[in-house]
């Protein structure tokens, strides 16, 4: 265990600004603003991981298409990368819920098509295709398709498939859904091991799992609808409260979810739920 | 408290819940050992998995029944299956049915081909909004007797071969690229999307969703689409007897009350059929190898 939580945030990496997304004329998201800055630890490389977190159908996919580039607000913004221009698709890796990889493609194959997407000439495509196999643990499964894989390994393909695009930023979204256990602890070990490979790399995940994500997360934001007078939920869910894991001692530890702090911090944002 | 639970010794000697070292990554769909074939009374049971040896035991039973009913047919018009096969042998001899045959599957393996591109490439331009409202239009031809069209084609294509092969074309086309059309609506957008952020453009999207996407589907289409074919060809012979064709000796022979003929030609069409519909399944096999890993009946 380390107890060295120094750090500097330097310049934006992602910014959400004032995103509002409603569909025939119900507001699903107003006015959601938040600022994912670069996170620096003296003398480690060390990425980041954050978490959006909230209820199911609060609007956490329509805000995981957003930040993707997959679908544009209706008001406001998200801009990415130094120089903060607004997010094109294809500009940050996506990994959906159900871990899509093209069926008609070897793991392989599913790789260097999208190597070939960056402009990766074919014996690079390779090189990186084979390095991020052997480095995500699939090294071998190469000439399988993606119905011969297990769950685990799917997921460890098509985060790679998009690391063949995207270096520095992914998105996931409900990583966790569906797994037990001990699948989910190997993600959370997964994700930590890659985010600590490069500075830079920043994992955005969204989820209705309250203690995944303060398993993980360095950050999280909880999303949610506001309560009228009559205690009625409003239409379009915004961010409700941010917590900086670091500051409380929840982060980049080992055995975090044991530590009496975690449960209390778990409670306190599980009370909350009710009334996003 | 004792558990059972079977454990197994770590190296240090402690026991180890086996259970505890499962992961959801032990689970490997397409890996699993097929289990073990079952006895003949899987046969009647439910979604059993029976070996090949078993269920060629069963068709050969079925196909004995089968014949056993015909012999004892209380229907005397209906020729007996010996009456069958002699009148194979002498059409085969004497009247040059495997001329004819030879004739028709050049028709339909044509025909065949032409609508194959026809559809597919129809089918694929639906991608496009404004080509949607003219191949649902086309779609609609299946509901349309051939008979009306007769006119029409021989006006552009002329009579004879060109008119039959027009005619069976038309014919395979509207079904064909009606169920290609459905295939191609029913890729789920979360497909579209995977493409998109993996930075495609459209135009490669469609090749690698649309196109590669679906291509071990259009083997079945194309292989019901291939069988619905030999069940046109005959009414399409007979609108154009000129070239001949298997459909012209059926006709004739069903003209002179010739069963016996009528159901020899019956069958050569079947076995045909049959072999265009195992080698069809094959291509899909080798170009698709994919479409067949998780399914039960392999």
């Amino acid at each position: 265990m380390t107890s060295d939580y120094s750090y500097q945030l330097h310049e934006t990496l992602v910014h959400l600004e004032g995103v509002s997304k409603s569909y025939d004329g119900v507001p699903v998201l107003r006015d959601v603003n938040l600022e994912i800055k670069n996170l620096v630890r003296p003398g480690k490389e060390q990425g980041q991981v954050v978490a959006l977190l909230g209820p199911s159908g609060v609007g956490k996919t329509t805000l995981f298409r957003i930040i993707a580039g997959l679908e544009t607000p209706d008001t406001g913004q998200v801009l990415m990368g130094g120089e903060q221009k607004p997010v094109r698709r294809g500009q940050i890796g996506v990994v959906a819920q159900q871990y899509p990889l093209f069926a008609h493609r070897t793991i392989l194959g599913n790789l260097l098509v999208a190597g070939k997407q960056v402009g990766l000439s074919g014996s690079a495509a390779r090189e990186k295709a084979d390095d991020l196999l052997k480095r995500f643990g699939v090294a071998g499964q190469g000439g399988k398709y993606p119905s011969q894989l297990s769950g685990g390994q799917r997921q460890r393909v098509a985060i790679a498939q998009q690391f063949m695009c995207s270096d520095a930023f992914l998105l996931m979204d409900e990583p966790f859904s569906g797994l037990d256990i001990l699948a989910q602890e190997t993600l959370i070990r997964f994700i930590h091991d890659i985010a600590a490979q490069d500075e830079l790399m920043t994992f955005i995940l969204i989820t209705h799992d309250i203690s995944a994500a303060l398993q993980i997360a360095d950050t999280v934001w909880v999303l949610g609808r506001d309560r009228d007078e009559a205690g009625k939920a409003v239409p379009g869910a915004r961010v409700q409260a941010s917590v900086n894991l670091i500051e409380r001692g929840l982060a980049w530890h080992d055995n975090i979810s044991s530590m009496p702090e975690f449960a209390q911090l778990r409670q306190e944002i599980r009370d909350l739920y009710p009334r996003l | 408290m004792k558990t059972n639970l079977p454990v197994t010794p770590q190296s240090d000697g402690s026991p180890v819940l086996i259970s505890a070292t499962h992961s959801s990554d032990a689970l490997k769909v397409g890996d699993r050992k097929p289990k073990a074939s079952e006895g003949p009374l899987a046969l009647f049971l439910p979604n059993r998995r029976v070996g090949m040896p078993l269920l060629l035991v069963a068709a050969l039973v079925e196909a004995a029944l089968f014949l056993l009913l015909w012999i004892l047919s209380p229907f005397k018009v209906l020729p007996q299956p010996m009456e069958v096969v002699t009148a194979l042998s002498d059409l085969w001899k004497n009247q040059g049915l495997g001329q004819e045959l030879g004739t028709s599957f050049a028709l339909n393996i044509e025909a065949l081909a032409l609508s194959t591109v026809l559809s597919l490439g129809m089918a694929y331009l639906t991608v496009i909004p404004v080509f949607r409202p003219l191949v649902t239009a086309i779609s609609k031809g299946r509901f349309l007797s051939l008979a009306g069209f007769t006119l029409v084609f021989t006006l552009i294509f002329g009579g004879g071969a060109p008119l039959k092969l027009s005619l069976l074309t038309f014919a395979i086309t509207v079904f064909f690229v009606t169920s290609m059309a459905s295939v191609i609506a029913a890729i789920p957008k979360s497909e579209f999307e995977h493409a998109r952020t993996l930075r495609m453009k459209e135009a490669r999207i469609v090749w690698e969703v649309v196109v590669l996407g679906t291509a071990d589907k259009a083997f079945e289409v194309l292989r019901q689409n291939a069988a619905m074919g030999w069940m046109m060809l005959a009414s399409i012979e007979i609108i154009s007897r000129g070239q001949g064709g298997i459909g012209v000796m059926l006709e004739n022979e069903r003209k002179y009350a010739a069963y016996a003929a009528v159901y020899a030609i019956q069958l050569v069409i079947l076995l045909v059929g049959m072999m265009q519909d195992f080698g069809i399944e094959w291509l899909r096999r080798l170009f698709c190898p994919y479409s067949v890993l998780t399914l039960e009946r392999k």
